[in-house]
């Protein structure tokens, strides 16, 4: 932010730029006698430089919730959510996923993650009135190649799967031309796809929802575990960078995460958990994420028709705005669908 | 009493200009008159002016003392200030009397928890809890919440304010509460909650900077929430200025709820410290933050219940309390006897 565009005396920004302050931020890190000091000013100036400083770095007056239920503020994001697809999932979700925040989905390897997260890829292309954000996603692989083919299948059986929409909106709707789908094999490249390309995508209006699959590849298999000190660095900067995307598109970002086993002698200070495992990656991720869901996969096996599916749960661990909450789903040709029970 | 004006807030070409004439002291300024004292001096008229201003607020003697710096006051002055001072109460009738009456009016509450334990539905609580209206026992303010992790979920304060509202009109007796049950609805619920959304740490001092100037035009503010201070300033590389600023931030909290009589509400995260062999969870930003708030709360889970203690506090005994969330928001738990739970329960496998 440039000085020039502060509301203030000239003789104030003079003696501001002498002192070599070099942003507006960095003023409001400062103390007020050290800036006095560094400046030369007296303390009204000061308090004048400050209120300017502050003014410009905000970005809203306070707002009442009221404006934002109805839906008057859309910078801070309405109460807008993201559908999964199918009734019964939204329900448990309260509608879907929120547009501004980090929801993590974890489970054991053939839960049905990575099926959901391609569900949603597709759910997020249809106009806002079908539960959609009318535009595409970003889909970053860091653990497989991205299953393509399993996208076209889900793509063919879109009409079956979303019979509330109508047959001609489906058919317009050029599914695999707004996924934009990038392979981070380490952290650099992740953080470069997260910095420079991610966002550029954001900015131009062309994706509106982010999935990574998964979190836990990158950082479990980077660091020894000696090496745990840098890794919580790396994955607060990484899920800071997470949320702020989240925050300064008001989009909706999915993280795919792993589990690992739960020792009998861990004390359970985490929560309560619907299972033996955990999701990984510990408390230093989980203080960022803002709705935890868990997928499981249980004993039994439905039929519907020619398919058979594993019974999968898809559960809340935590969420601002969910009760903890499971619902029973299966994995069909047209996609992750809930199953009544 | 002798005041140096080398101690004023003044600019230091200044301060040096008045020493080198002789006027160490502010008691030799208060009779002066700016053109004169820009005569002997050699300041500009524009400067003297503001030494004088300068002078006379920050209080230049006793007697010639500006508004902005309060008297002081006597111990039982102070009682009585605070016995007016209704607290807030968190819908969980336990935890309040644990608190004797709920959050306090005026001090700064930390609230401190891992990860979906209930931070954030305690401090939405807080905010429909504090509009309940005086003749129900309640503060009847408004509330400023600044969210800087992107949980303020409008959805469910909705949830809480239905609840709320339904509770107090069950409990009205007389026409005063009939009255004000007109205005508190959900609607007046959510438009006395002022959201600001901080996405960095300078957006948050921007905005406590700001902050006085909101307070003084919204007299009715009685809560401040932050949720969370952790999230914001976990990744800092230098450590000193991060302390630095949590100190100033904290300063200006507790001037803030002092001098307008709000309760602060601010979260924190919690942070495994290794001692030895094994590990504990405490909450982040070590011991020196912990000084900072005048009562924590730390909410925690013990298997399947959730727990909340008073973990400092300078006027209640340490209690621990078991309390749920349900779709309603924050309440007591159950008793045993009648352990049907208001939420259903997940359910394991077996």
């Amino acid at each position: 932010m440039n000085w020039d565009q502060l509301e203030l005396d000239p003789r104030i920004l003079a003696a501001v730029r002498r002192a070599k302050l070099k942003s507006v931020r960095e003023v409001l890190c400062v103390s007020g006698l050290d800036l006095q000091r560094l400046t030369g000013l007296s303390c009204s100036d000061i308090r004048q430089l400050l209120t300017a400083a502050a003014t410009a770095c905000r970005r809203h007056p306070p707002i009442p919730a009221l404006l934002l239920h109805r839906g008057e503020c859309c910078r801070l994001g309405s109460g807008f959510r993201l559908s999964v697809g199918c009734p019964l999932l939204d329900k448990l979700l309260r509608g879907g996923l929120p547009v501004g925040g980090i929801t993590e989905l974890s489970g054991e390897s053939g839960s049905g993650k990575t099926q959901l997260a391609l569900q949603l890829c597709l759910c997020a292309q249809y106009p806002t009135q079908y539960g959609g954000l009318n535009s595409g996603a970003v889909y970053i692989c860091t653990e497989d190649s991205f299953p393509i083919r399993r996208l076209q299948q889900l793509i063919r059986e879109q009409p079956c799967l979303r019979s509330d929409v109508p047959p001609s909106l489906i058919s317009s709707l050029q599914f695999s031309d707004h996924i934009y789908i990038e392979h981070a094999a380490d952290l650099d490249s992740l953080q470069v796809c997260l910095s420079r390309r991610v966002p550029l995508l954001l900015a131009r209006g062309l994706v509106q929802l982010l999935v990574v699959d998964s979190v836990a590849a990158l950082f479990r298999s980077e660091f020894q575990a000696a090496d745990w000190l840098e890794r919580n660095k790396q994955l607060l900067t990484f899920s800071s960078t997470l949320r702020h995307l989240s925050q300064e598109f008001t989009t909706p970002v999915l993280c795919i995460n792993q589990v690992t086993n739960v020792f009998s002698g861990s004390d359970g200070s985490l929560g309560p958990l619907p299972s033996n495992v955990t999701p990984a990656l510990g408390l230093a991720w989980a203080n960022q994420v803002m709705v935890r869901l868990m997928m499981r996969r249980l004993q039994e096996t439905v039929v519907r028709g020619e398919q058979s599916s594993a019974l999968r749960r898809l559960e809340v661990v935590f969420a601002p705005h969910l009760p903890r909450e499971g619902q029973d789903a299966a994995v069909w040709r047209e996609g992750v669908r809930g199953v009544s029970t | 009493m002798q005041r140096p004006v080398s101690s004023l807030g003044l600019s230091p070409s200044v301060k040096v200009k008045l020493v080198n004439s002789g006027l160490q002291f502010t008691a030799d300024l208060l009779h002066l008159k700016p053109l004169q004292l820009s005569k002997d001096t050699g300041l500009s008229q524009q400067e003297a002016l503001e030494v004088l201003q300068a002078v006379k607020t920050d209080g230049g003697g006793d007697e010639a003392r500006g508004g902005r710096v309060p008297a002081s006051l006597t111990a039982l002055e102070l009682l009585q200030q605070e016995e007016e001072m209704r607290s807030i109460v968190t819908f969980s009738s336990q935890l309040d009397a644990a608190l004797g009456g709920g959050i306090p009016v005026g001090k700064s509450t930390e609230i401190c928890g891992v990860p979906g334990v209930g931070k954030t539905q305690l401090c939405l609580q807080l905010s429909v809890d504090v509009q309940v209206p005086q003749s129900f026992g309640g503060v009847g303010g408004q509330v400023i919440y600044i969210d800087t992790e992107g949980s303020f979920l409008v959805q469910r304060v909705i949830d809480m304010a239905t609840a709320a509202v339904k509770h107090c009109s069950l409990l009205v007796e007389d026409d005063e509460q009939r009255v004000a049950m007109t205005t508190f609805t959900i609607e007046n619920i959510l438009s006395n909650i002022f959201l600001v959304r901080c996405h960095d740490y300078v957006e948050l001092l921007a905005e406590l900077h700001l902050l006085p100037d909101f307070l003084s035009d919204h007299p009715k503010s009685r809560l401040l929430v932050i949720d969370s201070v952790a999230c914001l300033f976990r990744q800092f590389d230098d450590l000193s200025l991060r302390t630095r600023l949590l100190h100033s931030l904290t300063q200006q909290l507790i001037a803030m709820a002092t001098r307008h009589h709000i309760a602060v509400v601010i979260t924190n995260q919690m942070t495994t410290r290794l001692r030895g062999s094994h590990s504990q969870l405490v909450p982040a930003f070590g011991e020196s933050w912990g000084h900072a708030p005048t009562i924590r709360l730390l909410l925690q889970w013990a298997g399947s219940r959730r727990m909340v203690a008073i973990y400092k506090s300078p006027c209640q005994m340490d209690a621990t309390i078991q309390y749920q969330i349900t779709s309603e928001g924050f309440r007591d738990a159950d008793q045993p006897e009648q352990s049907q739970s208001k939420r259903p329960r997940t359910h394991t496998d077996q």
